[in-house]
């Protein structure tokens, strides 16, 4: 890994390891037809142009856009313009407790871009898969896979799936199923925002209808999904966002959404402040995304006793937490990693499938829409990475397969 | 406000309903009429005291500690303000030498201390309510009972009420030379788990720290070195902690809290460097670290009528003091008279804790 691209958020904590992605090998080996009836794993490499030889071995669905598979790989940590590369990949066979799976649309979170540039506190074995959240269609299943079937929809349980590619033989084990009545991009957005935005609704803070939460970064992704899901709870939001020319046509559009109250961070410090706190009660939650002043001016709103749980730090920069605060106002500071939760809930079959029932029926209940998309093609993962990565940006980039 | 009432009610020669008039007793008590940063407001006055009613009781005040926190209700800087006029000091013990006629709780001859902060310490006799106090054995030395109800009720909650701890595990904390600092050293200690102890540099440094690891510190450190090399070798000693006790902010809080295992709690219950903490995103993100704050005085209002875990807590640290296991603060003992130079010796940094001795 380059030393430049190393910032301050470098944190290997866990190797993942990417059983499904072909890596390349330095030293030649021949290929046999054993290796090939494997699923592919670590020790079992081959050179990409020699795997597309092979391809004819395996058994195969009929699906041609599967068997050309592509992947958006990167072999370095470092700026995404310039490490990702889109490449052929082989597909291994589908094992037994395996299924084929067709991408159909996966997004461009930051913490996929922060994977890329290796300061997050997971990263994969390189060469990787970029991406962590997308929905695909099962196109094959291995002989003992009892929990899919051909045509579910499916988002992986945990992080490091690597979904910017157009197929992938995954473990029936690291799949969850999603209803496909649900429309596309929202499937493809549900596995990390809204997820988040349940969890911080409902494990810090016992929270009841009329209660009011106050959030900055409140057009993000996860802010938008904690305006639709407070709204649909009965709860008040006080959604902060940056200024920007726009803001009015922005502060319409999270108000559709069921927002109470949309102001800048500059309010946060002014005298309608206590106009907002006639309409509704002083928060007892607040969801910071961004760190520095913005998460120290959520503190300040806080009612005694509340908590201020953090899931992103957009700032870059530490949030200044004043000891009063601690002490004299009882505020609890905490953070939420959706991936933690789900590698403790794993195993925990219900906990995972209520979230995302939840979910599901908000979407069919018109409560629940996904941010807005730009979608992309394969192809077009430029002109996707550049756009993710701009400030300001008032879209989810999605590569749709 | 009541007091005031009295005076002019029953010192001014006119009775007030039936039966005979008690005599006003008073004492001489430390006084302050405003706020300010100085100090100079605080006068040794004679205060009055209304009579014993039923449920109530009266006491001779022994010891009195002087604290921080009484500084700062003085410098009107603290978050509860009493009245005017006020009497100083939130801390103490007495000996009752009065009940009234409904209370079973105490005796004539027992030792006591306030439950609440508020109380008004400094003074030489006081009269309250008897669900005011809470009793002490006799047995205990004076200094352990005086200095037992603040900072070692402070040390005994955030070892308790923050992260299961088991035997073997490890406790950071800063100002650790605080009453509160040895107070965890010790109990911590009793409870089989290791300390890591964070002070600022001095010229005696290596006293302090002999002094801290006689006391059953396992590991002390400046914050320069902490700064430097971070937990370094000890790790090979003992287990990250996951509880970290900060009573400084600033570059020193954060230092504990980067110090912390994964799932861990930061606890601060002070801020003497005056400075907020800098908290990294990536703590609490991906550490899962948790920051509470920790009050004495609100837990004791929040359990208030929780009588029996109020007790219990004492009884426990009594038991402690008694045992050795628990030693009061190095402590600078003071006659009561002599209170300006106890005040002022608690506003300078590097200095032992001030008893004000009333009899």
């Amino acid at each position: 890994m380059k030393a430049a691209n190393v910032s301050c958020f470098v944190f290997k904590f866990i190797r993942i390891h990417r059983r499904e992605l072909c890596r390349a090998r330095t030293a030649g080996q021949q290929s046999s037809t054993t290796q090939f009836q494997q699923d592919c794993s670590p020790g079992h490499h081959l050179p990409f142009n020699r795997c597309i030889g092979h391809i004819l071995h395996r058994r195969y669905s009929t699906e041609s856009s599967v068997k050309d598979c592509r992947g958006l790989l990167y072999r370095n940590h470092g700026d995404p313009s310039q490490v990702v590369q889109l490449e052929p990949m082989e597909l291994p066979p589908v094992g037994a407790k395996s299924v084929l799976v067709k991408i159909l649309a996966a997004p461009i979170n930051p913490s996929d871009i922060n994977m890329i540039q290796g300061t997050y506190a997971i990263l994969p074995d390189l060469p990787a898969v970029g991406g962590n959240e997308g929905v695909g269609q099962v196109t094959e299943v291995g002989s003992q896979v009892t929990t899919l079937k051909v045509g579910d929809w499916v988002i992986p349980r945990d992080a490091g799936l690597g979904t910017w590619r157009s197929a992938a033989v995954l473990k029936e084990d690291d799949l969850i199923t999603l209803p496909s009545d649900i429309p596309l991009l929202s499937a493809a957005t549900l596995g990390v925002n809204p997820c988040t935005a349940v969890r911080m609704l409902s494990d810090f803070e016992a929270l009841k209808p009329g209660d009011t939460v106050i959030q900055n970064a409140a057009n993000s992704g996860v802010g938008q999904a904690v305006i639709q899901i407070a709204a649909a709870r009965g709860l008040h939001t006080i959604n902060v966002v940056r200024d920007r020319p726009d803001l009015q046509q922005l502060t319409d559009r999270l108000r559709a959404m069921g927002a109470t109250h949309v102001i800048k961070e500059e309010t946060l410090r002014r005298p309608e402040m206590k106009d907002i706190f006639k309409t509704c009660p002083r928060p007892r939650l607040a969801l910071n995304g961004v760190g520095g002043k913005s998460a120290t001016e959520l503190l300040r709103q806080l009612q005694h006793g509340g908590t201020m749980v953090t899931y992103g730090g957009m700032a870059k920069q530490p949030i200044t937490v004043p000891v009063s605060a601690l002490i004299f106002k009882d505020v609890k500071i905490q953070g939420f990693w959706v991936t933690r939760w789900k590698k403790n809930h794993i195993h925990d079959e219900g906990a995972m499938r209520t979230m995302l029932d939840e979910l599901c029926s908000l979407i069919r209940a018109g409560k629940l829409s996904a941010p807005a998309c730009a979608e992309h093609s394969l192809q077009d993962f430029q002109k996707a990475l550049d756009a993710a990565m701009q400030p300001y940006s008032s879209a989810k980039q999605v590569v749709v397969m | 406000m009541l007091r005031s009432v009295l005076r002019r009610v029953l010192g001014g020669g006119q009775g007030w309903g039936a039966g005979p008039r008690r005599p006003i007793q008073s004492c001489s008590a430390l006084v302050y009429r405003k706020h300010g940063p100085d100090l100079d407001q605080l006068r040794m006055e004679q205060w009055d005291l209304p009579a014993v009613g039923a449920h109530s009781v009266r006491l001779q005040i022994l010891a009195a500690p002087v604290n921080p926190a009484d500084i700062n209700m003085m410098q009107g800087t603290y978050p509860i303000l009493p009245e005017f006029p006020a009497v100083g000091g939130n801390e103490g013990m007495g000996e009752v030498v009065e009940v009234g006629a409904g209370v079973s709780s105490v005796r004539v001859g027992d030792w006591v201390i306030p439950v609440d902060a508020g109380f008004g310490t400094w003074r030489t006799e006081a009269v309250c309510d008897a669900a005011d106090l809470l009793s002490v054995p006799r047995d205990v030395s004076l200094l352990g009972a005086s200095t037992v109800s603040v900072n070692p009720c402070t040390a005994y909650r955030m070892l308790h009420d923050f992260q299961h701890l088991r035997p073997g595990d490890t406790v950071i904390q800063n100002g650790a030379n605080s009453a509160v600092g040895q107070a965890v050293i010790q109990i911590a200690a009793a409870l089989g788990l290791r300390t890591i102890n964070i002070v600022r540099d001095r010229p005696n440094y290596e006293g302090l720290a002999a002094e801290l690891k006689a006391r059953g510190a396992d590991h002390v450190m400046t914050e320069d070195e902490l700064q430097r090399t971070g937990l370094g070798h000890i790790l090979q000693e003992v287990p990250r902690p996951r509880l970290g006790l900060n009573c400084v902010g600033g570059v020193s809080g954060g230092l504990v809290l980067t110090s912390l295992d994964s799932g861990g709690t930061l606890v601060t219950y002070g801020g003497m460097a005056k400075k907020p903490l800098q908290i990294p995103a990536k703590s609490l993100i991906f550490q899962n670290i948790s920051l509470k704050g920790f009050w004495m005085t609100q837990w004791k209002r929040n359990n208030r009528k929780d009588f029996h875990l109020l007790q219990s807590m004492v009884d426990a640290l009594c038991a402690m003091l008694r045992s050795g296991q628990l030693t009061p603060p190095t402590c600078v003992l003071v006659p009561f008279q002599n209170y300006r130079q106890a005040i002022q010796a608690t506003v300078q940094p590097h200095q032992c804790k001030q008893v004000l001795l009333m009899h």
